[in-house]
């Protein structure tokens, strides 16, 4: 029944084709990551089920509701929680703040009820503190409950947007470049806590990763995108040793051993020169 | 509050949690107790000891301190920026006078009780404001700010056309406000102590109340599920609406909001004035009501009171003292006038409180503040909830 369906996804923006034509699908409690060179089109694709941009042509279903058409903070109320490849949070709030308003759907105080602070609105106020606070502990950020968030690493924030996110209690995740710009230590981390909050809390998660290792690792199925288009579609493993996927990643010219996308010689950057004079 | 201030005192936290934060912030908040009793009762006698003089000034600092909190849950806590704030303060001032006065050969007036007048001028107010907000929902900061430049000109053409209305140039007279038990005007006679206290003197205690009830609503309001979508709104739109919050909605919320606080301003005003007069709420009102929060602090009902009281009494202060200061004339003599003189003193301020004051004139008494605290108990800075962790 929550099974993320995506269907013939057209994203156009001004004669320019971001995504075109694009197909998956995300079982209820599955992990899916959506890979590709830079500028294939994930973070539209993103936009597009968060409902931030407009589709062109397609349909994207999920818990019974078509979600092309509706306002972004429609979608999230169906339970459909995000976070950005850059940050954004509000730098001088405090953390539990932050969170807290991962709690809006769930919570219903006005500004009447808020303003007069109407009891309703004060045991609404603690018991999702409450829960906040659980899910900071979660992610490993309560440490960090009062301070302003613009003042804590970048690893740390990083924690803080996937625990506000979690905050939103989603039965769908998605999840833009998680660990992107970390350290060893911290991507170790953030993939202990996604783990964990796929096997805890049960829900689907959606992951646009360029760490390789992360993706392969977590993921159970992986859909390839170049130019927009899909490329490939299936397990990790057989995404790796599909020939257009390393033609996309690492140009023509190459093989590459199986279960390992290393560079060989060219870089991915000619390959997408290469692939765009192909076009022309 | 600063945000930094806000995150020291959370509202409602069970015990179990964090013992070393809560005695910082109980450490923190003790003096602002008796602070607040013994600044509560210098403002209850203030007319008791001043002249009317600087009671009319002390209440318009209050009634600009309302209207500016309002302009700080929209431009500050929200990023909505308005330029029709006087506008606001307008309706809420004719409304009243033409919800209060009875019709004469030339003006038309409801003459309806003056308590019922009062209120309806302020929800007169917000409905001004609800008839605007489907723009004020879609615009995002500046292009509101230049799209509400458009009430401040209609806003003075109805003014002055209107004459029926509004009476037109010379404007109207404001009817005293009559509550159960007191007529806020100054017959009949009321002493207390041995104090004579005219319409000034009763206007400056309900004043008082209304900027309390207004602080607090606000507050509230800043504090809890509402605050925290505007404010994300203003950091960060797109966050917010993936996160559920309805934006347009809640731009146009906060904007009919700010609209009433506008509202009651103006009503109040004209109860001090006790004369509308239309050049007033042009766009210099609102430029004003902009330095206000900029002044005091954005984002805060306590930024707003302090820049207020800033703005309003510096061109009294500079009219009332202008023999004694070089390069301020008297008004009407030539040279710059006391209040041009306070424009460009503000208008000085308001650079300089960009340039090196972010949070403005609060931000420094929180920054203040926290350099005490620090000083008195350098100690109280542990790292909090380490047996929470996660191993």
């Amino acid at each position: 029944m929550s099974e993320l369906i995506v269907d013939g996804l057209t994203v156009r923006f001004a004669g320019l084709t971001a995504l075109d034509a694009v197909d998956f699908a995300v079982p209820e409690g599955s992990v899916h990551a959506v890979i590709g060179p830079n500028g294939a089109g994930k973070s539209t694709c993103f936009n597009v089920l968060s409902g931030v941009y407009r589709a062109t042509e397609g349909s994207v279903r999920f818990a019974g509701a078509e979600l092309t058409a509706l306002s972004p903070h429609k979608i999230a109320a169906l339970g459909v929680a995000r976070t950005f490849q850059n940050i954004a949070l509000s730098s001088r709030q405090s953390v539990e703040n932050n969170l807290m308003l991962g709690r809006h759907r769930l919570t219903r105080a006005g500004f009447a009820s808020a303003g007069l602070r109407l009891p309703r609105a004060r045991r609404e106020d603690a018991r999702h503190r409450g829960r906040v606070r659980e899910i900071a502990r979660f992610v490993g950020v309560s440490e960090y409950l009062d301070a302003p968030v613009g003042m804590l690493p970048y690893g740390v924030q990083k924690r803080v947007e996937l625990a506000r996110a979690l905050a939103m209690e989603p039965s769908l995740l998605l999840l833009d470049e998680p660990v992107a710009g970390m350290n060893g230590d911290e991507r170790r981390r953030m993939a202990e806590v996604i783990v964990a909050a796929r096997a805890d809390l049960g829900l689907s998660i959606l992951l646009v990763e360029h760490d390789m290792g992360m993706v392969m690792k977590l993921a159970d199925r992986v859909t390839v995108l170049d130019f927009g288009r899909r490329i490939a579609d299936g397990t990790p493993d057989e995404v790796q040793r599909d020939p257009a996927v390393i033609r996309a990643y690492l140009g023509a010219a190459h093989t590459v051993d199986a279960g390992e996308l290393a560079v060989t010689g060219e870089t991915a950057a000619d390959a997408a020169r290469q692939k765009a004079e192909e076009r022309a | 509050m600063s945000d930094a201030a806000q995150a020291r005192q959370p509202s409602a936290k069970p015990a179990s949690s964090k013992p070393a934060s809560s005695n910082r912030s109980a450490a923190l908040r003790r003096p602002s107790v008796p602070l607040a009793v013994v600044g509560a009762a210098v403002l209850l006698a203030f007319p008791f000891y001043l002249d009317s003089f600087w009671l009319q000034t002390g209440l318009f600092a209050i009634s600009a301190a309302i209207g500016a909190i309002g302009l700080n849950l929209l431009t500050g806590a929200t990023g909505q920026l308005s330029m029709g704030h006087a506008f606001f303060l307008a309706v809420g001032a004719y409304g009243y006078v033409f919800l209060a006065a009875d019709s004469d050969t030339k003006l038309t007036g409801l003459g309806l009780p003056t308590p019922v007048a009062f209120a309806g001028a302020v929800v007169m107010a917000g409905i001004a404001g609800g008839l605007f907000s489907p723009i004020a929902g879609r615009l995002r900061g500046t292009y509101l700010g230049i799209a509400s430049l458009a009430l401040i000109f209609i806003g003075q053409h109805v003014l002055f056309n209107a004459e029926s209305v509004t009476g037109g140039f010379n404007g109207r007279n404001v009817p005293p406000l009559e509550l159960p038990g007191i007529v806020f005007d100054d017959s009949p006679e009321l002493v207390v102590f041995n104090v004579p206290l005219g319409a000034l003197e009763r206007l400056w205690f309900l004043g008082l109340v209304l900027l309390a009830l207004a602080a607090w609503l606000a507050r509230g309001v800043l504090r809890g599920r509402p605050g925290r979508a505007l404010n994300t709104i203003r950091d960060h739109e797109v966050a917010a609406s993936v996160m559920g919050v309805p934006v347009a909605r809640y731009r146009a919320g906060v904007f009919v909001l700010s609209s009433m606080y506008a509202g009651t301003a103006g009503a109040l005003l004209a109860l001090i004035f006790r004369r509308t007069v239309p050049e007033y709420f042009g766009m210099f009102l609102s430029l004003d009501y902009l330095a206000m929060i900029v002044i005091g602090g954005l984002g805060t009902a306590a930024g707003a009171v302090i820049g207020a009281i800033f703005v309003s009494l510096l061109p009294q202060l500079l009219t009332r003292y202008s023999d004694g200061l070089p390069l301020v004339a008297a008004p009407g003599s030539g040279g710059v006038s006391p209040a041009e003189a306070s424009r460009i003193l503000y208008g000085a301020a308001v650079v300089a409180v960009v340039l090196f004051l972010p949070g403005g004139l609060l931000g420094l008494w929180t920054r203040l503040r926290m350099v005490v605290t620090a000083r008195r108990a350098p100690r109280t800075l542990p790292r909090l909830e380490k047996e929470e962790q996660p191993a």
